[in-house]
């Protein structure tokens, strides 16, 4: 709808899953926990870096549909340990 | 490989089926022609957030949106989306929703200008032809009236 209206959009999100089936315009995909987009609470330096890869990233869109991987990792060295964590935390609040 | 979330929500809706996704009735492309650097930029959220002396969102089905100023330094934001993830992203709303970071990318020239409003609504309202018909033209028009170049959506 924005879109169509004569304005760019670009989608910055972490469940690739789902953005993979709603297909934005745009998407850049966030390899974070779901709610923590820009990253932990109160990390300023990482808030503006993954701003700053995402708004990088534009000019790469050529097609309707494509998601972007921006290679933001949530631990260091890439580790999956928060996945765990993260799962019982979903089924918890179910 | 991405965490999937798609399985933990068919989990958590059962007996239930899913919840279906959906997608545009009309999908649009609408091509960048202006470097960010060039460009006055929006920030929208999902997260049915707000200003605190802004009037609340009402779970689950609201189809109402609040102009949240771009000024960092105009107030505390306040998320009421009703979704149990909410527990980090309250603690530091900006985790969701960067005004902060996206200002100082304004400072540093690395995007020309903020839009004076950024946008908020609630996620996961059923009603997709009203967000279709009511609520995105809405927003749509406050972007074009605020002479907005790109549109930053984050999903909550």
């Amino acid at each position: 709808m924005i879109e169509a209206r004569g304005i760019p959009t670009l989608v910055i999100g972490t469940v690739r899953d789902i953005m993979s089936k709603v297909t934005p315009p745009r998407a850049a995909f966030v390899d974070h926990p779901v709610g923590r987009t820009f990253g932990p609470p109160h990390d300023t330096a990482r808030k503006r870096a993954v701003l700053t890869r995402a708004l990088a990233e534009l000019p790469m869109f050529a097609t309707p549909g494509e998601i972007r991987d921006l290679g933001c990792e949530w631990l260091a060295g890439g580790s999956r340990a928060w996945e765990d964590e993260l799962r019982a935390e979903m089924l918890h609040d179910r | 490989m991405a965490f999937e979330y798609l399985p933990i929500m068919a989990q958590n809706s059962a007996p239930k089926p899913p919840r279906v996704l959906a997608t545009p009735s009309k999908p649009a492309w609408c091509p960048v022609t202006k470097p960010v650097s060039q460009s006055r930029v929006a920030l929208l959220s999902s997260a049915a957030l707000r200003l605190a002396n802004q009037p609340p969102f009402i779970p689950r089905e609201d189809l109402s949106y609040r102009r949240v100023p771009s000024d960092p330094k105009a107030g505390a934001l306040v998320i009421d989306h009703h979704s149990g993830i909410g527990t980090v992203p309250k603690q530091d709303p900006e985790i969701i929703f960067p005004r902060t970071a996206l200002a100082t990318l304004v400072d540093q020239g690395t995007v020309a200008s903020l839009s004076p409003r950024h946008f908020s609504f609630m996620g996961g309202v059923k009603q997709q032809k009203e967000i279709e018909t009511e609520l995105a033209p809405a927003i749509a028009k406050d972007l074009i009236e605020a002479s907005v170049d790109l549109a930053l959506l984050v999903p909550y």
